[in-house]
C-alpha cells in the first residue's frame, strides 16, 4: 500500500528532478531517434522550394527570448532555407522588440555560410510596435511608405533587396514565426485579402487550433513547435546535405522524446497505482 | 557601451553568458520553493523587458514616424497626435474624464471595424473548406465550364467522413436554443462533448510539449553555450558540457536531498496570484 500511495502523492520536486535529468542526458547520447516529417512541415518546405528565383518573402519574427526554445530553431531553419535558395526576405517584428534582434542575430550569423548579404538578399525592417493591422493594410498601397527605413535607419527604397517591391502584391510569400496570434492578423489582413501564400511556425501549444487554417489552405504550411523544426531540418538536410557544425535541433528532439516517455510513464504509474489501491480498498470492504 | 570600457568590450560575450546562466539557475530555483533569489531575477527580467519595449517604441516608431517628421521636416500638424494621445490621461480627472472617452471611443470604433473585417477574412474561407468529397473518385480532367478535379482516394473519403461526423456532433452540442430531447440530437451532442474532450487533451499535450521545449533550451544553454566560456580545465567545448552536466546532476541531487529532509512540498493553490 505504501508504494501505491507514494506513486499518487509523489513530491513534485522529485518529478522536476527526474524531468531535468530526462531532458539533459540525451544531449550526451549518440541518438538518432526516428523523426518523420509531418504533412504541414513537408507542405511548407515544398512551398519554399517551389518559389521562383529571387522571390520576396516577408518573415515575421514575432517572438522573444521567452519562447527561444521553440522559435529559435524554427527561425534558423527557415532563414537557412531562404538563404540557401537565394530568395530575398525581409524580417519584420510586430509583437515584441526582442524579435528584431533575435532574428537579425540569426541572419547575421548564417549569411556568411550561404554567401548572401544584408541589404542585397535580406533586410531587417525592425520593430513596428503593436500597430500591426494598419501597417499590413498599408502594404496594399505602398510597402516602402509603410516601413520607410530598416532597423539601422537606412531608407528601404535605397536597398537592392527591395527593388521591385512596391505593394503587397509583390510579396511572394509570408511566414510568421510566433508564439501568439500574430499569424492570424497576417492571414486576415495580408495573406487572405491579397491571396499571398501564408505559412506559420508556431509554438506547440498553438498547433491544434492552427490546423483549421492549414485545412482551409489559409496556411499553406506550418512548422509545429520544436518537433517541427527538427522535421524541417531533416527535410533540409535530405535535400541540401548535412548542416555543418551543431545539430542542436536533433538533440532537442531527442530530449523532447525522452521527456515525453517519462511523462507517459509517470501518468501510467500514477493511474495504475490509483486503480490498484481502489481495488484493494474494495476487497477490504472500505469505500472505493 | 563598448566604448565605455575596452575591458567590457573584450569580455561582453563572456559576461552575457555568465549573466544568462545565473539568471537561468536563479529562476529555476523556484522549482524547489518560492525564494528571494527567484524574485530578484524575476523582477530583473520584467524590468529589462519593459524598459526595452519602451525604449524601442521610441527609437523604432515614435522617433522616425512622429518626432523626426514633426521636428526636422516641418510637419507641425503632427503635434495634434500628441494632444490626442494625451486625452487618455483625463481618465484621472473626475471633472474632465469625458474627454478621455472621446479618444477611447474613437479607437474602440477603429478596433471594432478592424475586428469585423478580420473575422470575415478569418472565418469565411473556413466554411467552404468544410465541403469535402465524401466518395472516392478518379481525377476529372478540366472541361468547358468547369476546372479539373483531383482524384479522391478512399482514405481521403474516410477522413472526410470523420471530419463531417466530428463537425456535426460538436456543432449539435452547441444547440442551446431548444431542449435536446430527441435521442439523435442528445446522443450526437454527447458524442460531440467527448470529441471536444479529445481536442482539449491534444491541446494540453501540446502545451506540455511547448513548456518542455523551453526547459530543453535552458538546459542546452547551460550545458553547451555557457559551458564553452568556463575557464580551463573545467570549460571549453569538449570538457565544459560534461562539467556542467555534473553541476546539474549535483543540483538535482541537492533538490532531492532537501526535499526528503524538509518533508512534503507546500501545495500551490494560486490564490496568492488572485
Amino acid at each position: 500500500m505504501t508504494i501505491l500511495r507514494f506513486l499518487q502523492e509523489v513530491d513534485r520536486r522529485f518529478l522536476y528532478a527526474l524531468l531535468i535529468l530526462a531532458v539533459t542526458i540525451p544531449f550526451f547520447l549518440p541518438l538518432n531517434l526516428p523523426n518523420v516529417p509531418s504533412p504541414p512541415t513537408i507542405a511548407l518546405f515544398n512551398e519554399i522550394e517551389n518559389l521562383p528565383p529571387n522571390a520576396f518573402v516577408l518573415l515575421g519574427v514575432d517572438w522573444s527570448a521567452g519562447t527561444r526554445g521553440e522559435n529559435l530553431p524554427q527561425t534558423e531553419m527557415l532563414i537557412r532555407h531562404l538563404m540557401k535558395r537565394k530568395l530575398r526576405f525581409a524580417l519584420i517584428d510586430f509583437a515584441d522588440p526582442q524579435g528584431k534582434l533575435l532574428g537579425e542575430e540569426i541572419a547575421q550569423r548564417l549569411q556568411g555560410e550561404y554567401g548572401v548579404q544584408e541589404g542585397v538578399n535580406w533586410v531587417n525592417m525592425g520593430y513596428r510596435t503593436s500597430d500591426m493591422i494598419n501597417v499590413l493594410k498599408a502594404f496594399e498601397q505602398n510597402v516602402i511608405s509603410a516601413v520607410p527605413t530598416d532597423v539601422n535607419n537606412r531608407p528601404l527604397a535605397s536597398l537592392a533587396v527591395m527593388q521591385g517591391i512596391h505593394t503587397a502584391h509583390d510579396i511572394s510569400m509570408v511566414i510568421d514565426v510566433t508564439p501568439s496570434t500574430t499569424y492570424q492578423a497576417f492571414i486576415q489582413f495580408l495573406g487572405g485579402p491579397y491571396h499571398i501564400p501564408m505559412a506559420a511556425a508556431m509554438t506547440a501549444v498553438m498547433v491544434p487550433e492552427a490546423y483549421n487554417y492549414f485545412d482551409s489552405r489559409q496556411l499553406v504550411g506550418m512548422i509545429p513547435g520544436l518537433q517541427g523544426a527538427a522535421e524541417y531540418q531533416r527535410l533540409f538536410e535530405e535535400k541540401y546535405g548535412k548542416i555543418p557544425g551543431t545539430t542542436s535541433t536533433q538533440q532537442f528532439s531527442n530530449s523532447l522524446s525522452f521527456a515525453h516517455l517519462l511523462m507517459i510513464l509517470l501518468i501510467i504509474l500514477g493511474n495504475v497505482a490509483m486503480i490498484l489501491e481502489r481495488r484493494h480498498k474494495a476487497r477490504m470492504g472500505g469505500p472505493a | 557601451m563598448t566604448g565605455f570600457s575596452p575591458w567590457l568590450a573584450a569580455h561582453l560575450t563572456v559576461l552575457t553568458l555568465w549573466f544568462g546562466a545565473l539568471c537561468t539557475l536563479g529562476l529555476y530555483s523556484v522549482l524547489y520553493k518560492e525564494n528571494r533569489i527567484f524574485r530578484l531575477f524575476e523582477h530583473i527580467f520584467l524590468g529589462l523587458a519593459t524598459g526595452f519595449m519602451v525604449s524601442n517604441t521610441w527609437t523604432d516608431v515614435l522617433l522616425p514616424k512622429w518626432w523626426v517628421p514633426m521636428w526636422d521636416k516641418g510637419r507641425w500638424w503632427f503635434i495634434f497626435a500628441l494632444s490626442a494621445g494625451l486625452l487618455y490621461y483625463f481618465i484621472y480627472s473626475k471633472k474632465y474624464n469625458w474627454m478621455a472617452r472621446l479618444i477611447i471611443g474613437f479607437f474602440l470604433g477603429v478596433a471594432s471595424g478592424q475586428t469585423f473585417q478580420g473575422f470575415v477574412n478569418d472565418t469565411w474561407p473556413q466554411i467552404p473548406a468544410t465541403f469535402k468529397p465524401l466518395v472516392a473518385h478518379p481525377a476529372i480532367p478540366a472541361a468547358a465550364g468547369h476546372p479539373a478535379v483531383r482524384a479522391v482516394t478512399w482514405p481521403d473519403a474516410i477522413n472526410a467522413w470523420i471530419f463531417l461526423i466530428v463537425l456535426v456532433c460538436v456543432m449539435s452540442y452547441f444547440f442551446f436554443s431548444f431542449e435536446q430531447k430527441h435521442p439523435v440530437l442528445r446522443n450526437s451532442a454527447q458524442l460531440g462533448r467527448w470529441l471536444m474532450m479529445f481536442a482539449f487533451g491534444a491541446i494540453f499535450g501540446a502545451t506540455m510539449m511547448a513548456r518542455l521545449a523551453l526547459l530543453i533550451d535552458r538546459m542546452f544553454y547551460l550545458t553547451h553555450d555557457f559551458a564553452t566560456v568556463l575557464p580551463a580545465p573545467i570549460g571549453g567545448p569538449v570538457v565544459g558540457p560534461y562539467f556542467m552536466f555534473g553541476v546539474i546532476v549535483l543540483l538535482v541531487g541537492l533538490i532531492v536531498y532537501l526535499a526528503v529532509r524538509s518533508g512534503p512540498a507546500e501545495e500551490e493553490t494560486g490564490s496568492e496570484e488572485l
